[in-house]
């Protein structure tokens, strides 16, 4: 289980290293305009290669690099209906927060569970080594995360059904 | 990289996978992983003949035991350990059973030679397997 995991990881922070070379740039369509190229597309010039990371079908991070910002999505693996429930609502919650996680983008890209958006503003004000170990420790922790969430509802349902059938 | 190299590359044979053939069914994997990558059809515009060069490729790939991975990599020259790095994160794309954590190692042992500048070439290159 965690034996492709590592490699997974490691492989996720190579590549964001390697993306995350980001400089200011101003837009070439509008005067005084800056947006993340990534988002906007108005030209191809400036958009890099978009590259697959996976680790089986179920889970993968797309990762969409452009001269200021770059895009990572992330696919949660979901083994059964608790899960799927269980990651919809946590990235619901987190997604209406996303303004308190800074680089956490507000809807995931079509196909992915959950996205975030860094721009060269996020690569100047903090440390680019410890924005990669975010996303990592992101990846790392949200199955355990899941995992604790689905134990923690097997184990309140069995107390339930147990306290409701003492009566008979 | 010189325009010269891509010229090579697109007069490059596309026929990648009947010179690659015989060296698997001979159980040279690393003379077909060498052939794949020389002859890998960057320069072409037609998509039938990639995806049928990354087929082959990934069969190579994975034909290739996870011992052997080490010495296959270390055989090849920069540049084609750039259009490795192409087709492992083409690979990603297309996850089947057991190829993806096949794959990652591969990239660790790729990075381990090519470093960032193969992947930063993988991002930003035009020429695309």
């Amino acid at each position: 289980m965690s034996a492709t995991l590592k490699p997974y990881l490691t492989a996720v922070r190579h590549t964001l290293t390697s993306a995350m070379c980001l400089e200011h740039f101003s837009s070439q369509v509008v005067e005084r305009y800056n947006k993340p190229e990534v988002e906007v597309r108005t030209s191809e010039e400036l958009l890099l290669n978009p590259v697959i990371i996976s680790r089986n079908a179920n889970e993968k991070v797309l990762i969409e690099s452009s001269i200021n910002s770059i895009r990572v999505s992330i696919m949660i693996k979901q083994a059964d209906e608790i899960e799927k429930i269980l990651c919809k609502k946590f990235m619901r919650f987190m997604m209406m927060r996303a303004e308190n996680f800074i680089v956490l983008r507000r809807k995931p890209v079509d196909g992915y569970h959950i996205s975030f958006l860094i721009t060269n503003f996020h690569t100047e004000q903090m440390y680019k080594h410890k924005l990669v170990d975010f996303v990592i420790y992101f990846m790392e922790e949200i199955d355990k995360e899941i995992s604790e969430m689905k134990l923690a509802v097997n184990a309140r349902a069995r107390i339930c059904s147990e306290e409701f059938l003492k009566r008979f | 990289m010189t325009s010269k190299y891509y010229e090579n590359k697109s007069n490059a044979r596309h026929d990648n996978y009947e010179i690659a053939t015989p060296q698997l069914e001979k159980r040279r994997y690393i003379e077909a992983l060498k052939l794949v990558l020389g002859n890998a059809p960057v320069g072409s515009t037609n998509q039938q003949v990639k995806d049928n060069a990354l087929a082959i490729t990934l069969k190579v790939l994975l034909a290739i035991k996870s011992a052997q991975i080490e010495e296959a990599v270390g055989n090849l020259s920069l540049d084609d350990i750039d259009i490795l790095m192409k087709y492992i994160y083409r690979g990603f794309e297309y996850p089947s059973e057991g190829s993806s954590g096949h794959l990652l190692l591969w990239h660790e042992k790729a990075f381990n030679v090519g470093g960032s500048g193969s992947i930063v070439r993988v991002l930003s290159d035009r020429m695309r397997v």
